[in-house]
């Protein structure tokens, strides 16, 4: 197995003090110790938002928030699992808001703490994305959908920055809320009109046995 | 796979260097007989032969042959005290198949649970970069989109299914934007398209290098926004069936509480996806965690027919090393950038723009016979050239691949100055559960949609779509699913099938000591439902080194 | 019961907000002889041993002589602290209604000695009548004729300002106190620069709490040994311990530093409600270690309270007695806690917010064994993440509860 070449590094992960080569992730580590491990975890690639762990690295004071599958276990690592279910308390549907002159109304009705941030900045220190988080609270409320929803772009919905906000404000979704506003609102894209229309009309009809489906024709 | 020695990682890397001309290597064999020896589809060694269920007699990958033909994980005094709670419609998994269906059935008027292994949205749909595919440009028709996916897919697809799902395709954009899904527009506002390998218009609409990412999280926003009922960490793990054998419903192991709860519904729709998660011969891949093909073994003890079982997509360009991120996806677009894929001796081996496949093939060729490079005992692979790339266009992966390059960082390893070491990745199940235009199986009451579904692609894929498929058979199967709303209710809802499986399984001899679905990966380590807090160290673990 | 409210709570000094009913018993005289001589009003307080009564027990001399010691400013402050927000805790409120004007006395003589000319009491808006009380006291300490002499002395105008704090909790702690002051949403500041170097405007600063500026006046008055010889062994002067939870009599009692924890809730209390066992005491914000009753003879002062691994905190003991839940009581406080967590450093709110719904989660009988494992995780992962001791504070109430009280956990669980 790869694991004999490397030197071992100790780490505790959930309070389980265990030895693992440092090419791991930390859920990799729990994995390879022999610890059975499936809450929190999802795409193994950083863009689900399952694997929220605190992370202390040796010597330091700092607590910082990270994703497992994307952390590396280090020598005199602690790392504790943060999972637990982050309802949102903010309903809406799309369809409710009637007319794009009201969005910014309906966003306050929908999102009435937005207006209360305290500029505490957690939620930007707790972002593993490093979304400026605040701004696009701010550029919301403003009613700068499209700015606001342009900082979201990486947003991986790990909802840490729910958490961590002391308001209650949501962010995250006030961020997704600002992204489909704007498709919904604003996207119409003159290309897939037009072909929508010609589909309704019936002018580009499937023949299931086209020349250019057979394999005799493949060729070309 | 079979690994020779190779060059040692540390060695191939201090005498490589960046290049702006290397010739290609003469093709030894023709593309068929490298498939034929290389590639791990048409590997005899894997394949198996049913002898259980509908589709006894065909041909099937062995892994996948072991668990449609292991015993179930439940057995009827197992649901002793299990709540039962009743729905209109169940659907079984959250990526975005199933959100789409239990959109669509929910606004029909259906009452919906959606059950999901995981949490609602981690999936495949969440990882998917390039696109999705609709035909919308001047340049193209459906009919060019019917033509194209048939050809890729060797003529195994569904010609009917295809069709529909073309003809789809234009609508299920409009229906994403009006969820709130984000395309990237052009300045006129029109969406902009690129073009996928293998076809012969620009087609594939896409968000950055985040189209399933951006798909995920607004159609998880609708589902938690609506009455929908989600119900997360609580996987299928056995289909209930009705006095007549149609499907009734489904068994969810709720790991939260680690208790079983029966769920009645007058339809189920799974849309569980793919398989990358069973590791077929021991690939990597590039799948999700709770990607382990639990809804082809579900569906098919009920008796739904399945289709192309030895047929797999292996990516060719899997991130080898480091160990933590193997399998990872390196997107085809480096390739089809002029990136060179080279072996252990500095030396292109492969036409790099070849399908996907012959390329696959080829690398796992270089690796088997000793041209491969070596890092670890068992890991193994091929170099991709990026910093040749960047010398020939200064500045391209900054402005084109900033993923890759932000993968590099994960990796610790700097694309532009070092080449990575790549290996092909499972990464897409081309076949699944046998459906029609509805996304109806051969069993009443049964629906499957998405990566689980099969008929759509044949026996291989073009980019794009995998997520075209998955909105227009997922709203397909919700509104067909949510008519059925006003049958009769079940008489008699039991696990009477499981008695049919095991009598079948002891008369064929098979053994009996695996259960299945497998629910989780190996690596996991999970047994059974107490396993789900992770407390005890395993039983199971055997210690693998000295 | 002579030792009952010998100096702050005394009768003859609850007079309200009337000036003239404190100068008739006895007030002002304390800040004659601080008018008189100023430069022996920081040794005296030094003499007498006289602490932060909010709940650090820092030598209040020191604090002092670092603002005094700060020549190059013009501009000082002294906030009176009065933002009293942590459960279990009331004592402010009681000096600020009935004896306005001692704490005024007492930040006048303080300011006096330490040359500060912007006194603010910054007290909790939920308390408006304490507001109200001190709003009115301080008009009539402005209309009167001492504060000619007071500036006269100061060689500078002197200003007082009545300030409601903005309710939050963690607006008590020293640094956030500041940022309220300035106007600001009450975030804790990082240390250094200290506040008496660089506080409200970046001038020297000094917080003290309502308690310790309403003792200035009686040392002034009646001096250091008199200070002295009103605590219980080496411990000087009184305090006020706000007992509340399952005794008859709950209350604020003022009683010498040093009286026995038995003492307070038997004899002063009442004892035990129904004659039930004691089971634990809440100390403090409550954000300390637990007394249990095995520290029933503990005095209750800063050291001997601090030997049981402790801290004698704002004084306030919040007991409880067999038949109350421990991992209720705590989740209840914790949840306090992730309220109040001010948001800057995500590990505290975070953190707080996962242990209030693991403790939540335990005392309903949802909680299983992983859950248990990850409070006990939580301890020891996080402690020093945070900017102020907030955090500290909780996971010290959640540690040891669970060192003591491990078996009520372990019997709440159900998986
Ligand atoms: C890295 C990567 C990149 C890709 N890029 C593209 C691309 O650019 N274009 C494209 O068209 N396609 C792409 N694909 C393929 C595409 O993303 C998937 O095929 C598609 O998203 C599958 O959707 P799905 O809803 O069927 O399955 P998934 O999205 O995988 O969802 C399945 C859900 O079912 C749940 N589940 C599984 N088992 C159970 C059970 N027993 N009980 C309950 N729930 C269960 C899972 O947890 C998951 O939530 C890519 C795939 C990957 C992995
Ligand atoms: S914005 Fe919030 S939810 Fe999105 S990635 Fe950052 S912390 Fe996570
Ligand atoms: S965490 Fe909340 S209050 Fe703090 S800055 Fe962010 S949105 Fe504002």
């Amino acid at each position: 197995m790869s694991a004999e070449n490397q030197q071992l590094v100790n780490v505790v992960i959930d309070g389980k003090a265990i030895q693992a080569p440092p090419s791991l992730s930390v859920i990799q580590a729990l994995w390879h110790a022999g610890y059975p491990r499936v809450k929190g975890v999802g795409c193994l690639e950083g863009v689900c938002g399952s694997c929220r762990v605190l992370v202390r690295r040796e010597g330091q004071e700092k607590v910082g928030m990270e994703l497992g599958c994307q952390t590396l276990v280090e020598e005199g690592m602690q790392v504790l699992f943060l999972v637990f279910p982050n309802p949102t308390h903010h309903h809406y549907e799309l369809g409710e808001i009637k007319n794009s002159w009201d969005v910014q109304a309906e966003f306050h009705r929908i999102f009435p703490e937005a207006n209360s941030c305290r500029h505490c900045g957690g939620c930007y220190s707790a972002c593993p994305k490093n979304i400026n988080v605040e701004l696009g609270v701010k550029l919301a409320g403003e009613g700068r959908f499209r700015e606001a929803g342009e900082l979201f772009v990486e947003c991986i919905m790990c909802n840490l920055c729910m958490t961590g906000c002391p308001e209650a404000i949501a962010p995250n979704h006030v961020g997704l809320f600002a992204r489909r506003v704007t498709a919904y609102f604003h996207a119409r894209p003159s290309n897939l009109i037009h072909r929508l229309e010609l589909l309704r009309k019936g002018e580009l009809e499937v023949d299931c046995n086209s020349p250019g489906s057979q394999p005799d024709n493949a060729a070309n | 796979m079979t690994v020779s020695n190779g060059t040692p990682y540390s060695e191939a890397l201090s005498a490589y260097q960046a290049s702006a001309a290397r010739p290609l290597k003469p093709a030894g064999d023709d593309t068929q007989t490298l498939l034929e020896q290389y590639h791990p589809d048409y590997r005899a060694d894997t394949l198996d032969t049913i002898k259980v269920g509908p589709n006894s007699g065909d041909r099937c990958h062995r892994q996948l042959a072991e668990l449609l033909q292991a015993d179930a994980r439940i057995d009827e005094a197992d649901l002793a005290g299990a709540p039962v709670v009743k729905t209109d419609v169940l659907v079984i998994g959250g990526g975005g198949a199933g959100c789409a269906a239990a959109l669509v059935a929910r606004q029909a008027g259906a009452e919906v649970i959606l059950a999901t292994k995981l949490r609602l949205g981690d999936s495949n749909t969440v990882m998917a970069e390039g696109g999705i595919q609709a035909s919308i440009e001047k340049s193209d028709t459906p009919q060019m989109h019917f033509d194209d996916t048939l050809k890729a897919g060797h003529f195994n697809a569904e010609r009917e299914l295809v069709a529909a799902m073309v003809k789809d395709g234009p609508d299920v954009i409009r229906w994403l934007i009006q969820q709130g899904m984000q395309f990237d527009l052009d300045e006129f506002g029109d969406l902009l398209t690129r073009r996928a390998g293998g076809t012969s218009a620009n087609r594939v609409c896409y968000y950055r290098d985040y189209t399933g990412l951006e798909m995920m999280r607004v159609l998880r926003e609708a589902v938690q926004n609506s009455d929908i009922d989600v119900w997360d960490y609580s996987p299928a793990v056995e289909l209930l069936a009705n006095e007549s054998g149609h499907c009734a419903g489904a068994v969810l192991s709720n790991l939260k509480n680690c208790s079983y709860v029966q769920v009645v519904a007058k339809t189920v729709i799974i849309a569980t996806g793919g398989i990358g998660r069973m590791h077929l011969n021991g690939f990597p891949t590039s799948n999700h965690f709770g990607a382990t093909g639990d809804g082809l073994i579900l569906a098919y003890r009920l008796g739904a027919k399945l289709r192309e079982l030895d047929s797999f997509q292996y990516h060719p360009t899997g991130l080898a090393w480091p160990q933590h991120l193997a399998g990872s996806l390196i997107t085809e677009g480096v390739r089809s950038a002029g990136t060179w894929l080279l072996n252990g001796h500095g030396e292109r081996f492969i036409d790099e723009l070849l399908p996907r496949d012959v390329v696959a093939a080829a690398i796992l060729r270089e690796c088997a016979e000793g041209r491969g490079i070596t890092i670890e005992d068992g890991v193994c692979g091929v170099w991709l050239d990026t910093p040749g790339l960047e010398l020939r266009n200064p500045g391209i992966l900054q402005q084109r691949f900033p993923k890759l390059l932000n993968l590099g960082k994960k990796a610790g390893i700097d694309p532009s100055r070092s080449p990575l070491l790549i290996y092909p990745t499972l990464h897409y199940q081309n076949g699944g559960v046998v459906i029609d235009a509805n996304g109806a199986t051969t069993v009443p009451g049964l629906y499957c949609v998405g990566e689980a579904s099969g008929g759509i692609h044949g026996k291989n894929r073009i980019m794009g779509n995998a997520l075209l498929e998955i909105i227009s058979f997922g709203r397909r199967a919700g509104e067909h699913a949510a008519a059925q709303r006003h049958n009769k209710g079940h008489k008699q809802v039991g696990l009477e099938h499981l008695s049919r499986l095991r009598r079948e399984l002891t008369i064929s001899g098979m053994p009996m000591e695996r259960k299945s679905p497998m629910l989780f990966p190996d690596c996991a380590k999970f047994d059974d439902d107490a396993d789900y807090d992770g407390l005890r160290r395993h039983r199971r673990n055997k210690v693998t080194q000295e | 019961m002579s030792q009952l409210n010998q100096v702050l709570l005394h009768e003859s000094n609850r007079v309200g907000a009337d000036l003239e009913a404190w100068f008739a018993a006895a007030g002002g005289q304390g800040l004659a002889k601080a008018l008189a001589a100023p430069e022996a009003i920081i040794p005296l307080i030094r003499e007498a041993g006289l602490r932060g009564l909010g709940g650090s027990g820092f030598p209040t001399y020191k604090k002092w002589g670092f603002v005094a010691a700060q020549s190059n400013s013009k501009e000082k402050y002294l906030i009176c602290n009065g933002n009293e927000d942590e459960p279990g805790t009331f004592k402010d409120r009681i000096l600020l209604q009935q004896a306005p004007h001692q704490v005024i006395e007492g930040a006048t003589i303080t300011a006096l000695a330490c040359g500060i000319n912007h006194i603010i009491f910054y007290i909790n808006p939920d308390q408006q009548k304490s507001i109200e009380a001190m709003r009115e006291a301080v008009s009539q300490w402005q209309a009167s004729e001492q504060i000619a002499a007071i500036e006269k002395v100061l060689g500078k105008t002197i200003e007082y300002r009545v300030l409601p704090s903005s309710g939050h909790y963690i607006g008590g702690e020293e640094t956030a106190a500041i940022e309220s002051v300035e106007g600001k949403f009450p975030f804790p500041r990082g240390k250094p620069p200290f506040p008496a170097e660089s506080g409200v405007h970046g001038c020297p600063t000094l917080i003290n709490n309502m308690e310790t500026l309403s003792n200035v006046p009686h040392i002034l008055r009646n001096g250091a040994e008199w200070f002295q010889g009103l605590g219980l062994g080496a411990s000087t002067g009184t305090k006020i311990y706000c007992l509340t939870g399952d005794v008859l009599y709950p209350g604020a009692y003022e009683l010498p530093m040093g009286t026995p924890l038995s003492t307070l809730i038997n004899d002063y209390g009442g004892g035990m409600l129904l004659d039930k066992k004691l089971k634990a005491v809440f100390t403090g914000g409550p954000s300390n270690t637990l007394l249990t009753p095995k520290d029933l003879d503990v005095p209750l002062d800063y050291e001997s309270v601090r030997e049981r691994q402790s801290s004698l905190g704002t004084g306030a003991m919040i007991v409880i007695s067999e038949g109350t839940g421990i991992v209720k009581r705590v989740s209840e406080y914790v949840s306090f806690f992730a309220h109040s967590s001010c948001g800057q450093c995500p590990p505290c709110k975070t953190g707080t917010h996962y242990a209030a719904l693991l403790l939540s989660k335990i005392d309903t009988g949802q909680g299983s064994r992983a859950d248990l494992d990850a409070l006990e995780n939580l301890c020891t992962i996080l402690p020093g993440a945070g900017r102020c001791h907030m955090l500290d504070g909780a996971l010290k109430v959640m540690e040891s509860s669970l060192y003591h009280f491990r078996h009520e956990y372990e019997q709440a669980l159900v998986l």
